[in-house]
């Protein structure tokens, strides 16, 4: 059997706040809801200039019916230190005061139209808490799908790592190819305490098709370290604004990114480092290719924010040209607001496959096509290296080649 | 079919610039061939396109090797029938560890039509066990192969890896640009004994340089020198004693003298 689900020129605040009440929400967060759908009805689409999102129609994006996009993957036995991983919606009827502390303070829900659109409708989600001191090795994994085309996702991620606690988190977005109309809204919200180290690798492959306009955040706590990958491979449409705000003192960014876009694609991510504490480090290296007719942007940004203080930072994009119709934008920007700055700078680069690499390694009886995919994955390696499963690798690696 | 290397009536050029104009030179099966010149005089020029380079353009002659016009291949392809060049200045590639270029090129040795190229791959504990040989001849820790390809290398250490590598590939003719080159004499010892332990009856050295240094470890059969774009004289290895003795100006008047 199936049924039409309502698309969102269909859905109204009434329905919103009925499907909140009916899944026995809690009355803060159908309040909350009922805002940033009242906010998305009212709110024009922000002004993103390098975001083409003309091909955008409300009335074929439905959004899915429950919770059935998220999977998670861990050792249950880290429950007896007092882990918590599980879905949002459990997660509300045991944690629920943890999560209203946090939840949209990171990310803020009624900062433009989706971002309300993600607040108002989300359903699927995960909550990742790491008591204090508690040390996890194994990588924690955390995987939304899109199974069917024309549906709609909102997954939230919220991650809380208490004081001098260390995790990794995996966290993917992956589908079969699909027909355009797909869409993800997902929300990722992470706080990492004092003294707390957490690596996070955030994948973005999802098939063919996929619009994907996502809201990531980290805020850092004093002494807090996060080491940040981001991956972009797949949707048709990508729209990431991502931040981590170096509130604490001392604490520690290094933040690395690989995206490649091919054929038709349009790939935009924004990540920005916010300085705040005193002596706080940050380092970002992105890293683009671009084939075909794919174009990508990277907007990336310093903000060292006027309360800081002796601030370290440094912010590089290198792109790599594959075809000559593609398209890389790198608008790396710098904004400070005080005198207090240790060390600040960035660099870009862009440019066509080396030839001299290439010759050396064809003098060497490597064919050229052979030649140019180990480039590519070489320049990728940075960010590649820090993605903790094999299999996973693996799996990236292919999928890299094949846009090649 | 011979083996030899054979260069015919070569002119090259790049941009507008003629750098070689009507080299012959045939380097035979089972020697070691030198050519010595003084700086500019297209030793290097020679080498690239031996080697396929694509910034050169040629403008005349032919380039035989094993029954090919090495000029109507790519240069992986040249590769692969054996043609080695360890470059006077190797080429860095980040991201690429030594390891994997490494069995890369081995594979793509090993690769025939056809067949699965996992068929045919160098088996793991295989290329552990030539690794090891090489590294060891070469004096090199085995924490090098994990290191990205010539990335902040020093000088000896790129020199070493070119020899490291021509070890693997078995080359049937080898061309050495410059190998001496930033060497001190310890690496310079080094270097040469793990060409001595390849050069043999079935393989051609060619090896290119300004000194007669590196002469006294990699003992050639015949010298050419090399003036001007084209190969001026040939002789034995005493040759090489003799412009090191006086110098390439003294044979530079010589033939404008004769001439």
């Amino acid at each position: 059997m199936t049924t039409t689900l309502p698309t969102l020129n269909e859905i109204s605040a009434e329905m919103v706040v009925a499907r909140s009440q009916s899944a026995g929400e809690p009355a803060w967060l159908t309040e909350r809801r009922r805002e940033a759908w009242t906010a998305f009805a009212q709110m024009n689409p922000p002004e993103w200039r390098r975001t083409d999102l003309s091909k955008l129609d409300p009335t074929t994006i439905a959004p899915s019916d429950g919770a059935h996009a998220t999977a998670i993957q861990w050792d249950p036995a880290l429950a007896a230190q007092g882990v918590v991983f599980t879905t949002l919606a459990a997660a509300l009827h045991t944690h629920e005061a943890l999560i209203q502390k946090y939840m949209d303070t990171a990310v803020e829900p009624l900062k433009h139209k989706f971002s309300a659109l993600r607040a108002a409708l989300w359903q699927d989600g995960a909550l990742l808490y790491v008591p204090k001191g508690v040390a996890i090795e194994v990588p924690l994994r955390l995987i939304y799908t899109l199974a069917t085309d024309g549906t709609a996702i909102f997954p939230r991620t919220l991650v809380i790592v208490e004081p001098h606690a260390s995790v990794t988190l995996i966290e993917e977005f992956t589908s079969p190819d699909l027909r355009a109309g797909s869409f993800a809204g997902p929300i990722t919200e992470l706080f990492v305490g004092d003294g707390a180290s957490v690596r996070f690798v955030s994948i973005q492959h999802w098939g063919s098709g996929v619009y994907h306009l996502a809201g990531q955040r980290a805020i850092l706590a004093r002494d807090a370290n996060i080491e940040w990958t981001s991956i972009q491979l797949g949707g048709q449409v990508q729209h990431i604004e991502a931040e981590t705000t170096l509130v604490g003192n001392g604490s520690r960014l290094n933040w690395l990114g690989a995206t490649f876009a091919a054929d038709t694609q349009h790939l935009v991510i924004a990540p920005w480092m916010r300085h705040v504490g005193h002596n706080c480090e940050s380092f970002m290296q992105f890293k683009t290719v671009v084939n075909d007719t794919a174009y990508s942007v990277f907007d990336g940004m310093i903000k060292i924010e006027h309360e800081s203080a002796a601030t370290s930072t440094r912010l590089e994009e290198h792109a790599l040209h594959l075809s000559p119709k593609a398209r890389n934008d790198s608008i790396p920007g710098l904004m400070i607001s005080t005198n207090d700055v240790l060390k600040g700078g960035h660099a870009s680069t862009s440019g066509d496959i080396d030839q001299e690499q290439l010759f050396y390694m064809q003098t060497r009886g490597i064919p050229r096509a052979e030649a140019q995919r180990m480039i590519v994955m070489g320049f990728f390696e940075p960010a590649l290296e820090t993605v903790p499963l094999e299999e996973l690798r693996a799996e990236l690696t292919a999928e890299i080649a094949a846009k090649i | 079919m011979s083996n030899d290397l054979i260069i015919k009536d070569l002119y090259a050029r790049i941009g507008d610039k003629e750098i070689l104009r009507g080299v012959n030179l045939t380097v035979r099966q089972g020697t070691i061939h030198a050519i010595m010149g003084p700086n500019g005089s297209g030793k290097s020029t020679l080498s690239y396109i031996i080697a396929g380079h694509p910034s050169y353009e040629v403008t005349g002659g032919e380039i035989w090797y094993k029954g090919h016009n090495l000029l109507e291949l790519e240069p992986d392809e040249r590769s692969r029938l054996g043609v080695f060049l360890a470059f006077q200045y190797p080429v860095a590639v980040p991201g690429v560890t030594v390891a994997n270029f490494l069995r890369a090129a081995i594979n793509a040795h090993r690769a025939e039509e056809g067949k699965d190229p996992k068929e045919t791959a160098i088996p793991a504990a295989e290329f552990r066990k030539l690794l090891r040989e090489g590294l060891n001849v070469l004096d090199m820790d085995e924490s090098f192969i994990r290191r990205y390809l010539n990335d902040g290398f020093s000088g000896g250490e790129k020199k070493r890896l070119e020899i490291l590598q021509m070890m693997l590939l078995k080359p049937s003719m080898a061309v050495l640009d410059e190998t001496d080159s930033g060497l001190d004499i310890d690496a310079l010892r080094i270097v040469a004994n793990g060409v001595n332990r390849l050069a043999g009856p079935e393989m051609g050295v060619l090896v290119i340089t300004h000194y007669q240094r590196l002469l006294n470890y990699i003992k050639p059969d015949v010298v050419s020198v090399m003036m001007d774009g084209r190969i001026v004289r040939e002789g034995g290895p005493e040759l090489a004693l003799e412009l090191e003795e006086k110098g390439y100006d003294w044979l530079r008047e010589e033939l404008t003298g004769a001439a």
